[in-house]
């Protein structure tokens, strides 16, 4: 096992009215084999990082410092510090019901795990030790209009687990904006569980743009009732250690998921995006498109995986993967699986790895444009249609300077 | 339609039939000694047996692989005899005339007569009845070209320069469980080695075949091309009916020396088990080529048999320019399971891999493709292009894809691409609207959906292979 989680879960689990689902997986995790390479979901990531930190949870501040602020768009903000929400601004408006977890409403006992995998170690980890987080709760047939926007922020030399648990009712609409970022020495785990009932509609966004020394374990996972949809766009930075794992559960028929995701690695940086999505109903679809480029020595790593189960017919399933490899320091790993038991459905996926095209850097170059230039032009190009595709267009206005920030930089190196 | 798709399901094992020959087996077991005896009854120099017993150590501290997505009763490896010889072999047959006549009956319902084969196809036949080879024909004519085409366990006495150098040195003793139980108990195969700048005189042939019961094959193959060389080999195997299952672990290796070309065709009929997955063989074998500057290796295969196979011929591209090249066609029904695929290993300079695969699953069987790409850091310019297709009848089987790849060099290309789909209505109907009955339509969009893979197989196997999937697939779709 491991140093790290042995001092992590000292004192643990919480006794609170959760306990009877901590001491679960606090069994699971005990019996659970630790990341390593010989662990096929861990293969390409190391997590020996882990073992020289010294981050507890006695580092923790609460000090509030002001979110920064998404120009043009009007959200709720939810916020959680080391994993410890803040007070809520405003008002919420009717069919909304936002509550701390540790509250320990009985929504809260009804969703938790409920979604999640137990499969997720750190997922396990996170059950045992987030104290807290949010549970917002959408009544059916409500149509929320304004985004709700849940800030991770882990302080310097903490470590942090929170956890968010959102329900939408049958028939209603939502979008959730989930962002952590920071460069601070860190380690934090944030986990996310969507129900989304019949014929509702969730747009979400995960934001993982934690850099440096803040290492980051999360997941974010949705179960889809029938007719529901999911638009999902998750953008990532690499860091230390950054994981995350994504779960889309086709649990009722004619559901539809949308997931767009993109990784920038730049540094000696690592980011490790696992998808996993499961139809166990029939008539799903689900498209799936991932970009990502890795410059510097930075490592990145995909594992998506589609699983149609028995009785799922009529299935309609794609993945695409595209990679932009720029310098040979750096290494791209990817795995598209299809693993299929029905047999009257339609499934493709596409994995592709190459450098960027020499023969349009030229046509920029002689076009009087600088090499570097040029170079930035063309990774914003690459992944540009996904931000495009992104529904909010303050949210893609307000992502676009950073991901130009991001290739300036990876261009320096 | 259900009715057409159990009848063509409920096939039985065309190849089923045991031959009554006498055999010396030993006992079940495996330990030092019995090691030693069969690198006895070898009359092994003591290098060859040092060799074994090395392996054997290290077999003993291995785990067998359990990541393969298949599920089977674990092996017994002390329920298994590990070596078995016809009897009448006591005495070598010089010639075809002295072989046992229920041997050569045997392989005639097989539908390969030797004498035949021989005189029509002009194919040299090194046949393998379960674990010594029994004759081997037209060694003066490839003699003449200076190729050596012989079973294993002479090379190991003729030419011990050759197996010393290349024996182990690309699948090495310790390199998984399964290969390193053939290292310690291997009992006969073949060796080829190509002289430099020569082509072979004709394609080269294996027939293996399991007979005795509980006995595990343990062949090994080694193919040498040496520089600017050429060669074509051909492996191919049925089995007799069993109720228990039958381990296979052979290993294949290949040596493409400079501007060397060697391409591997294998057409595999094992005993896929009844209709419950009762019986049949377990094949789990290890292929890998290593290809040095400008060489290229070709592996060709179409799999219709065993219960359990797992199984990722492979090339390492070891020296700039060269090429590797996988083309596979796995059929599984009834409860057949196979895990199989291929790695393409970049180390050189435009090293350039094609995948091609086309997995067709019915039954309540399993089919997974796993592949490897790695493009290492000094594959400067290097190409992949991979494709695998899957073909599922019926609504109870499972077709799986698992590719890895790894890219460290910026330069390298890797393009893969997958997709899973099952004989449509639309085709259907097409076809029988042109008035083509149900089982002849599904026999020719399954042929037409492998038919990359068959263009890269040699005639005579083409042929063979067709048949094969045709006999599957009979009217199993509709």
């Amino acid at each position: 096992m491991s140093a790290w989680l042995d001092m992590a879960l000292n004192g643990a689990p919480i006794n609170d009215s959760l306990v009877s689902q901590r001491q679960q997986s606090l069994a699971l995790l005990r019996a659970a084999r630790w990341p390593n390479r010989k662990v096929e979901a861990w293969k390409y990531t190391p997590v020996r990082a882990l073992e020289q930190i010294d981050y507890s949870a006695a580092n923790q501040s609460t000090a509030a410092r002001g979110v920064d602020a998404v120009e043009g768009l009007s959200a709720i903000e939810l916020v959680l510090i080391n994993g410890v929400p803040q007070a809520i601004a405003g008002e919420l408006p009717a069919g909304l019901q936002v509550r701390a977890l540790s509250e320990g409403e009985a929504i809260a006992g009804e969703l938790f795990g409920s979604v999640k995998p137990s499969r997720h170690i750190f997922g396990l980890v996170n059950d045992v030790l987030a104290a807290d987080g949010w549970v917002i709760d959408v009544a059916p047939g409500v149509q929320i209009e304004t985004p709700l926007r849940i800030v991770y922020r882990t302080t310097e030399a903490a470590q942090a687990h929170g956890r968010v648990l959102v329900r939408l009712g049958d028939k209603s609409r939502l979008t959730v904006i989930e962002q952590a970022e920071g460069t601070e020495p860190s380690m934090s785990t944030y986990f996310s569980e969507f129900s989304v009932g019949v014929g509702a509609h969730l747009e979400h966004y995960r934001f993982a743009l934690q850099t440096g020394a803040a290492m980051s374990v999360g997941g974010c996972h949705v179960l889809l009732a029938e007719r529901s949809e999911l638009h999902s766009t998750l953008v990532g930075f690499g860091s230390d250690l950054s994981r995350l794992d994504v779960d889309v559960i086709h649990g009722g028929e004619f559901a539809s998921a949308k997931v767009n995701a993109i990784y920038l690695l730049d540094g000696r940086e690592l980011f490790d995006l696992h998808s996993t999505i499961e139809h166990a109903c029939a008539n799903g679809t689900t498209e799936e498109n991932v970009r990502g480029i890795a410059g510097g020595q930075s490592k990145a790593v995909f594992n998506g995986r589609i699983h149609i189960h028995r009785h799922a017919q009529k299935t309609l399933a794609e993945l695409n993967n595209r990679n932009l490899l720029l310098t040979s320091g750096a290494e791209i790993n990817t795995k598209p699986e299809l693993e299929i038991y029905a047999d009257d459905v339609r499934c493709a996926h596409g994995a592709t790895v190459a450098e960027t095209d020499k023969g349009a850097l030229y046509y920029l170059q002689s076009r009087g444009i600088s090499r570097s230039q040029a170079q930035i032009m063309l990774n914003f190009g690459f992944i540009n249609e996904l931000v495009d595709a992104m529904p909010n267009a303050a949210l893609a206005q307000w992502l676009r300077p950073q991901l130009r920030a991001r290739f300036a930089q990876m261009g320096d190196a | 339609m259900t009715e057409q798709i159990d009848k063509a399901l409920k096939r039985e094992y065309e190849a089923g039939f045991v031959s009554a020959i006498e055999s010396e087996t030993f006992a079940p077991g495996l330990d030092e000694d019995v090691i030693r005896r069969i690198s006895a009854m070898k009359e092994e120099p003591e290098w060859m047996l040092d060799w074994r017993l090395k392996a054997y150590h290290s077999w003993r501290e291995m785990e067998e692989p359990e990541w393969a997505h298949v599920d089977y009763e674990k092996i017994d490896y002390q329920a298994i005899s590990y070596y078995s010889a016809p009897k009448s072999m006591k005495d070598k047959p010089k010639s075809l005339d002295e072989v046992d006549p229920e041997l050569l009956r045997t392989y005639e319902k097989l539908g390969i007569p030797l004498i035949e084969q021989q005189m029509l196809a002009g194919v040299a036949v090194d046949a393998v009845f379960d674990s010594v080879s029994v004759v081997t024909t037209f060694r003066e004519k490839l003699a003449e070209a200076g190729v050596i085409f012989c079973p294993i366990s002479e090379a190991v006495h003729k030419h011990p320069e050759l197996v010393k150098k290349y024996l182990g040195s690309v699948v090495p003793p310790k390199d998984n469980f399964f290969a390193a139980l053939n290292c310690a108990v291997f009992t006969d195969g073949s060796f080829v080695y190509i002289p430099k700048g020569t082509r072979c005189p004709m394609e080269l042939s294996t027939y293996f075949r399991i007979n005795e019961q509980n006995t595990g094959q343990f062949e090994r193959t080694l193919i040498i091309a040496d520089e600017g060389s050429h060669v074509s080999y051909l492996e191919g195997c049925t089995a007799p009916q069993r109720d228990e299952n039958q381990l296979h672990a052979a290993v294949v290796e290949l040596v493409a020396l400079d501007d060397a070309q060697i391409k591997y065709s294998t057409v595999q009929n094992w005993y896929p088990g009844d209709e419950e997955g009762r019986g049949g063989i377990y094949n789990f074998v290890t292929k890998r080529g290593i290809a040095h500057h400008r060489a290229k290796i070709s592996w060709t295969q179409v799999e219709t048999g065993s219960a359990v196979t797992w199984k990722y011929p492979s090339c390492i591209l070891k020296g700039d320019d060269s090429v590797g090249e996988f083309y596979s066609v796995a059929l599984t029904r009834a409860k057949q399971q196979a895990d199989t695929g291929t790695k393409m290993i970049h180390l050189g300079k435009n090293t350039r891999s094609t995948i091609i695969s086309k997995g067709i699953s019915a039954g309540r069987s399993n089919n997974s493709y796993r592949g490897l790409v790695r493009m290492n850091p000094g594959a400067e310019g290097a190409r992949n292009f991979t494709q695998c297709d899957s073909l599922l009848i019926g609504d109870q089987c499972g077709a799986h894809t698992f590719p890895y790849v790894e890219s460290r060099n910026a330069s390298a290309i890797v393009e893969h691409e997958a997709t899973t789909s099952k004989v449509s209505d639309d085709q259907m109907f097409l076809c029988r609207q042109r008035g083509l009955d149900p089982e002849k339509a599904v026999s020719m969009i399954v042929n037409g959906f492998c038919k990359e893979v068959f263009k890269e197989l040699p005639m005579e196997f083409a042929v063979e292979a067709g048949k094969l999937l045709e006999i599957s697939l009979e009217g199993s779709v509709g």
